[in-house]
């Protein structure tokens, strides 16, 4: 029953085949025993066995909610919950308790959704692995399926790869079926790069779509909360139950009307793929190029029009998104200073001494480069030249996909990630700002350009890791986009991570114990 | 090592990869040159033509950027009292000094006529909010959440005193060293 | 030296007299504050002689106006002057994570309104920026304003001064307004130095603020002060901002510099902590003469801040952080563009009335400002130019006189002395409001009605008046009664008065007879004293013409 779709349960909820409470405690129970994985910071247990009755009073009285009623769900510890600890996987809010939920988490909780817990992830969000967060980093739970296990000959425990990042709890969350949907945050790339490592389907939403009011902002310019689950359908149905104008904040958009389901039979005769051949980077391996292809391949074949396209300012929109994301992180944590909430240091010599110690002790040493750099290129004396250049730069990036969508493209395909997931001791090789500038490569044009984009499991390597392609929509064309990945998705048949042995149920204490850092 | 000079590596990797691709290499990350999968043959898939089958990316090299800026240790200093983090100062300037370098490769873009981009709503309108109390009255949950609290105010360490100098601070900070 | 020293003192002191008569709030200059030398006196205020040319001051202000709204700028929280800490803020106020602002409309309104009546072009389109600096007050490290494209720009505010040789002559100047923005307020620090911390009450914290900014057209802290009495009656009449400096509502520092006329503009300060107009003044003038005397030492003016000390007088320079400042503008990605329409015409299609702040609308909501107001009291009772000016300058000053009017015959022309006097003058020397007189303007008219029908003299009626004032809700008829102040209407009681004082001064009579009308007066004075004052004069010196013809 875990591997199922939202569809499906909620199909079995109302048909009685299932209930909400043996759902809530089978995942709970598996969250306990892929703890190692370490994709939850926080599980709320009691509340979510209480939310998962209610539900089934409501389905034995004939009255759900909607699709989304009884279902568990996970969310990236980035969005504020009421009474519930959000830490952003940071030391400064370890042990903040937020006094209002976030929208899109009160959306899906007002829906009867079941929240399962608060899942890890890079701290801040400032990562492209999960890897650098104040508890620790995520394990990919494919790490421990037998393709994978078979290619390696060390011991489980020290060549599990990532998750990806910064969403990897939500996503190792999903993919190890402790859930069945997830919020992540995306910001470059933050939830559909996990996604792709994961084999999930992920989607960022158009910026303006979903709102971020209780969503602890990284780029405010470029975050959007994102959704991970194991279905086409099921992201369009929670897409639906998202997207709308909320007042409290003043960056949303009206959402397009059309709450039907996904076509089931999307017609790609009046498609037009477009391939932006920029997104042919330096380090893309071979596996994914030949994925890329094959999907491209496949479209062209069923009568889609497939053509090679150019977005020319590609390869400089990382840079871009470097300094313009420096910068609003430098602005966005200037709040923590201990003085309202959260880390508070011992040092109370002066107002000034107390804040720098509070946030030298509160924050790693990613989140204070970042500032750093950020406050650098905010200078009076750099402004223009940094900070101005670079929205310039983000004006021909967007101006980049709008060209090729005014002249017919329907979509573009590109990768999401340049290879499957690495192994954790090759990542942590790199320093995160230079990992986050290689790894976020095809996915944060998207982010500079608020649009919308999803990625797509279309694989597994020859590791047995997923490997996962994107796809890119204009503006407001989510529901559209959604529809052609679920025609990829109908075609490709990614397996599901239960067809496999997962977890050795014989694992032994010192395994699990050696997963503390 | 930087993400620009890296495209250069992998520049030279590429060349030689192109003679490997028949055989199923990946393509090298980072600077670990051990292939893995070196025996798994790949299978011939017809790779398409719309595809780039190799990278298409210009690598930028040193001298199409600007001389490197002068990051000077007062400067550091100066941003450390502005954003009142601390960076334990050689890191924080070569940490400084690597993203410095890899964003002066925005002045290769000719953006000449372009103007710049605050948001991507840029073309829309601000919403705005009626005149009417819709909040606050919420004293008790918000000092719950402070560490430092006397009655219903919030309590801050004398201000106006000035961040002590960098060694002092050094010396203070190893005491929040955890 | 000495002699026109003293000369000028005594000048002084009846210019300083006068005015604070005329210019209450405002009272303003010529001090003699702390010189060092005495070969330094005026002829015309804070210029000093150096060589042959005189150094002058240059003024600038930046005004910051609490917006008179029910919430505050970016929150649904409520704008209070006083309730308990901390209970007037929101999430967002707090800076809690994840909170995002909202635009409050009165906001704009009021700034869009604030902006038509300086004469300024109101901005379609306008963007707010992020300003950063950590201080405990500002929760979010930032304040959120408008640096790059406010509101409104390029307006023009005229003010009023009493100048000419008597200062009774209304001289109009205008100022020069750069642009008005929208921005933030900060909470407030208490700081406990016993204890040896802060306290921060965060109810202040997001409130919406104008910010105003002068240019440096003006010289001394007399017309700054002028300038800034005419801002807060007009933000009064809009309702925009209730103008009280003294509970922070307005706040104004002052950009201090001076210079040799044509030069260029001289190094400038800014001077902070001016909570009265009265002190403004007094802390520009201080600032300027200090700038001088420096100058004059060969000394160079540094560009800082200082602070006024209203216990001293003095400027005293504020822990200089310029050097290290940077503010690290940024735009505020969480607001998109604010729009106004310049008519419903140009309302796209569809858009919801409430969304929507039209320029126009406002242009005629716009209610009369202070200088029509003084032109039409001019025209409307002609009373004279500096008259309306005190009358207007006044709160509630109007309203009282206006309402005399309407209850006597007595004409404006005679009326205005005893409100813009009487009543003024005593009202300053207590330092009361008009809404705190103890004689109501019907009570007024009263006695004047009075006075103009002949039932008391002129000098009675001011007697009437203070002792009505001594003792409120005593009538005007009542207090006649009781002291008997009425004019003798008797006429056979008055001729035997008349002839009573005639018998007892037979050589007075004399002299009258035999020509010397003066001592008629003598004569006069008498009768006067046996009525106790309550004869009417005329008809006394008819009276004893007749007996000592």
């Amino acid at each position: 029953m875990l591997n199922l779709t939202i569809k499906r349960l909620s199909q079995a909820f109302r048909e009685g085949r299932l209930s909400p409470t043996e759902v809530c405690r089978s995942c709970l129970n598996r969250i306990k025993k892929t703890q190692h994985l370490n994709a939850y910071i926080s599980v709320t247990e009691e509340l979510a066995l209480k939310q998962a009755q209610e539900a089934e009073t409501r389905l034995s009285q004939g009255a759900p909610k909607g699709p989304l009623d009884g279902i568990p769900f996970a969310v990236k510890d980035n969005f504020c919950t009421k009474n519930i600890r959000t830490t952003c996987a940071s030391r400064m809010l370890k042990d903040y308790i937020p006094p209002y939920s976030a929208t899109v988490v009160q959306k899906l909780l007002d829906q009867g959704a079941v929240l399962m817990g608060k899942t890890n992830m890079d701290e801040f969000a400032m990562g492209s692995g999960s890897t650098d967060g104040f508890y620790g980093p995520v394990r990919n739970p494919w790490s421990y399926t037998a393709p994978y296990r078979e290619q390696s000959s060390a011991a489980p425990d020290s060549d599990w790869v990532i998750s990806g990042g910064s969403s990897g709890g939500s996503a190792a969350a999903v993919a190890s079926l402790t859930s069945y949907l997830a919020l992540g945050s995306d910001t470059g790339g933050s939830t559909r790069n996990p996604g792709a490592l994961c084999g999930l389907v992920a989607l960022k939403p158009t910026y303006g779509l979903l709102s971020r009011h209780g969503l602890i902002p990284l780029v405010n310019s470029m975050d959007v909360p994102g959704i991970l689950t194991r279905s086409v359908s099921d992201t369009a149905i929670v897409l639906g139950i998202l997207q709308d104008l909320d007042v409290q904040d003043s960056t949303t958009i009206p959402a397009p009307a059309s709450l039907a389901d996904l076509p089931v039979d999307f017609n790609v005769k009046n498609l037009c793929v477009g391939i932006p051949k920029e997104y042919h980077a330096p380090g893309l391996s071979e596996e994914v190029l030949a994925q890329w292809s094959h999907v491209a391949d496949m479209f062209e074949r069923s009568g889609a029009r497939v053509e090679q396209v150019s977005l020319p300012h590609t390869q400089y929109s990382i840079v871009c998104y470097h300094v313009l994301c420096c910068a609003e992180v430098a602005s966005n944590m200037a709040r923590f200073d201990g003085l309202e909430y959260g880390h508070r240091s011992e040092v109370d010599s002066s107002t000034e001494a107390m804040y720098g110690s509070t946030r030298h002790e509160g924050f790693n040493d990613v989140v204070r480069g970042r500032i750093l750099s950020g406050n650098y290129f905010l200078l009076k004396q750099n402004y223009h030249h940094y900070f101005v250049k670079a929205q310039k730069v983000r004006r021909l990036i967007a101006n980049d996909f709008k060209v090729v969508f005014d002249s017919g493209v329907d979509v573009l395909l590109t990768p999401t990630t340049l290879t499957d997931a690495s192994p954790y001791s090759d990542f942590t090789q790199e320093d995160n700002r230079t990992r986050s500038a290689q790894e976020d490569v095809f996915t944060q044009p998207v982010n500079v350009a608020g649009l919308p984009a999803v990625s797509m499991p279309t694989a597994l390597s020859r590791q047995g890791l997923p490997i996962g392609l994107q796809l890119i929509g204009p503006a407001l064309q989510d529901r559209k986009l959604l529809s052609v990945a679920q025609w990829i998705e109908q075609r490709v048949g990614f397996p599901s991570i239960s067809d496999y042995v997962e977890f050795s149920e014989s694992r032994t204490r010192r395994e699990q114990i050696s997963t503390v850092w | 090592m930087s993400a620009f000079s890296l495209c250069v590596v992998r520049k030279t990797i590429r060349a030689s990869c192109v003679q490997l691709a028949n055989t199923g290499l990946s393509v090298i990350r980072g600077v670990n040159l051990s292939c893995q999968q070196s025996t798994r043959v790949c299978s011939s898939r017809a790779h398409h033509s719309k595809v780039p089958q190799v990278p298409t990316w210009e690598p930028v090299s040193e001298d199409q950027l600007p001389t490197p800026a002068q990051v000077s240790g007062d400067l550091v200093d100066k941003l450390e009292r502005l954003a009142l983090v601390d960076f334990r100062t050689k890191q924080g300037l070569a940490c400084l000094e690597k993203a410095v370098r890899f964003a002066d490769q925005l002045h290769v873009v000719d953006t000449s006529g372009v103007e710049p981009m605050d948001s991507v709503l840029e073309d829309s309108v601000l919403h705005l909010r009626n005149d009417t109390v819709m909040e606050g009255d919420c004293a008790e949950e918000l000092l719950r959440l402070s560490k430092n609290t006397v009655e219903e105010y919030f309590v801050a360490p004398p201000g106006n005193i000035p961040l002590p100098q960098a060694e002092e601070r050094t010396k203070m900070l190893k005491h929040s060293e955890f | 030296m000495a002699a026109s020293t003293v000369a000028a003192s005594e000048l002084i002191k009846s210019m300083n007299k006068q005015m604070s008569t005329l210019y209450p709030i405002a009272s303003c200059v010529i001090r003699r504050i702390s010189t060092t030398s005495a070969r330094r006196h005026s002829q015309s205020p804070l210029t000093a002689q150096s060589d042959s040319q005189q150094l002058v001051g240059v003024v600038g202000l930046e005004i910051h106006a609490q917006i008179n709204s029910n919430t505050k700028l970016f929150s649904g929280s409520p704008v209070r002057f006083s309730a308990p800490p901390n209970s007037l803020v929101s999430f967002f106020d707090a800076s809690l994570p994840g909170t995002l602002p909202v635009l409050n409309r009165r906001c704009v309104e009021a700034a869009v309104m604030t902006g038509l009546a300086l004469n300024c072009t109101i901005n379609q389109k306008s963007l707010f920026d992020r300003k950063h600096y950590f201080y405990a007050d500002l929760p979010a490290g930032y304040q959120i304003t408008q640096q790059r494209r406010p509101v409104a720009v390029d307006g023009t505010l005229t003010y009023s001064l009493l100048g000419g040789k008597q200062r009774n002559q209304v001289v109009k100047k205008n100022v020069h307004i750069k642009q008005i923005q929208l921005e933030q307020d900060s909470g407030k620090s208490l700081h406990d130095d016993a204890r040896s911390h802060t306290l921060i009450d965060l109810n202040r914290a997001g409130v919406g603020l104008m910010e105003l900014v002068m240019e440096p057209d003006m010289s001394c802290g007399e017309e700054a002060a002028a300038a800034v009495r005419e801002l807060q009656l007009i933000l009064q009449a809009l309702g925009t901002c209730q103008g009280n400096m003294s509970e922070g509502q307005m706040r104004v520092d002052a950009n201090v510099s001076v210079r040799k006329p044509g030069e260029p503009l001289g190094v400038r300060t800014e001077v902070k902590n001016i909570n009265s107009v009265r002190y403004l003044a007094r802390a520009i003038d201080y600032e300027i003469q200090r700038q001088i005397d420096v100058l004059q030492r060969g000394g160079k003016v540094q560009n800082e801040t200082r602070a006024f000390d209203s216990k001293s007088g003095e400027t005293i320079p504020m822990r200089d952080k310029e050097g290290l400042q940077d503010y690290r503008f940024m735009p505020e990605p969480n607001l998109p563009p604010l729009i106004v329409y310049e008519d419903n015409a140009s309302l796209p299609a569809g858009t919801d009335a409430c969304q929507a702040v039209v320029v126009q609308e406002i242009r005629d909501r716009l209610p009369e400002l202070p200088g029509v107001k003084r032109d039409r009291l001019v025209q409307t009772h002609g009373i004279l130019p500096e008259h309306s000016f005190t009358l207007v300058n006044e709160d509630g000053l109007v309203e009282y006189f206006e309402a005399v009017l309407k209850a006597t015959r007595k004409e404006p022309r005679k009326v205005i002395g005893w409100v813009t006097k009487e009543l003024l003058g005593r009202l300053r020397e207590r330092d009361m409001s008009v809404g705190q007189s103890p004689v109501a303007p019907l009570a007024l008219a009263e006695l004047l009605e009075l006075q103009e029908t002949g039932r008391i003299s002129s000098s009675v009626a001011k007697q009437v008046f203070q002792e009505m004032w001594r003792s409120p809700g005593k009538t005007a008829p009542q207090i006649i009664q009781e002291q008997d102040l009425g004019l003798v209407s008797d006429m056979a009681q008055l001729h035997d008065i008349c002839q009573k004082v005639v018998d007892a001064h037979p050589d007075e009579v004399d002299a009258v007879r035999n020509g010397n009308k003066k001592v008629l007066n003598k004569l006069m004075g008498l009768v006067q004293r046996e009525t106790k004052g309550r004869a009417d004069p005329v008809v006394v010196r008819e009276i004893l013409q007749e007996k000592t013809s």
